[in-house]
């Protein structure tokens, strides 16, 4: 059986992330949600240096570095609004379940921005991959 | 749903959805050209706008518990891991639906984990959120 590089990548990713959602639930047992952001950015700072570009980066296009600085932004956004909702009185047991359908919005725009085609097959997959991520995080 | 849409947790948990998918393709959308390692260092520098918003309005005020600390910081080089073979997966040029929807399945671990580490019950749900996971693992792996 041949498995895509890319699906090697996503079980590291998928790993790490699995881990780092137990370790921020022990965290928020010491230390508030706002809190725990702010340290877990200071631990991506601890890797900066091993990520420095130096002057590659004035090769890529501006728009696709605007991309890249954009994602971060973003993505610290939205744990901040997902806080915000649980502050607010949104139930963990429907907030959580509600903001890990964010692939949907990626699903959707696919087509528009990308020109990616999928098959019924994979679709499949990903349904039940959206059903699973609101089953275990309800 | 209408008493939803009054209530502001509902429209922080949109926001929450619309910013990660956002973020997501965004991440697509720059890694066609740049590298992970440099995706991921200027990830970084786009998150510190908030962290800095965060600060200020909480007026610098920090608790100090060096558990927290240090579980939130191994946090983040965790997660920066992670980011940077998602940006890889990305780099790849492998279908991004798959890859994004893959990815998001992280609670799957961090169920399993709860279970085996912190002795958590799992529930009935979740067994059959697991099911559903490996069957979406299986037909992505075709």
């Amino acid at each position: 059986m041949h498995i895509s590089a890319w699906l090697w990548f996503a079980a590291i990713t998928l790993l790490a992330w699995g881990v780092v959602g137990l370790l921020q639930k022990l965290s928020t047992n010491y230390i508030s949600a706002e809190s725990s952001l702010i340290w877990l950015v200071a631990g991506f700072m601890l890797l900066e240096p091993l990520f420095y570009p130096g002057r590659s980066v004035l090769h890529y296009s501006g728009w696709n570095l605007t991309w890249a600085l954009l994602s971060g932004f973003l993505n610290a956004l939205g744990a901040w609004a997902l806080f915000a909702a649980l502050k607010s009185g949104g139930k963990a047991s429907i907030v959580a379940p509600l903001t890990a359908l964010y692939p949907v919005v990626v699903i959707a725009l696919v087509p528009l921005v990308l020109h990616e085609s999928i098959t019924h097959l994979q679709l499949l997959g990903i349904f039940f991959s959206l059903v699973a991520v609101v089953l275990l995080s309800s | 749903m209408h008493n939803a849409m009054k209530a502001r947790w509902f429209w922080y948990s949109l926001l929450c959805v619309l910013s990660w998918g956002a973020w997501a393709l965004l991440s697509k959308l720059g890694s066609r050209e740049i590298p992970p390692e440099t995706m991921q260092f200027l990830f970084t520098i786009g998150c510190l706008p908030v962290c800095i918003a965060l600060l200020i309005v909480r007026r610098f005020r920090m608790e100090k518990s060096p558990k927290g600390i240090s579980y939130a910081v191994l946090n983040g080089v965790l997660s920066g891991i992670g980011g940077l073979t998602l940006f890889a997966a990305y780099h790849t040029g492998g279908n991004t639906s798959l890859i994004t929807a893959a990815t998001a399945l992280y609670p799957m671990i961090t169920v399993v984990l709860a279970v085996l580490v912190l002795r958590e019950r799992i529930r009935p749900i979740q067994v059959i959120g697991l099911a559903f996971a490996a069957a979406a693992f299986v037909i992505f792996s075709i």
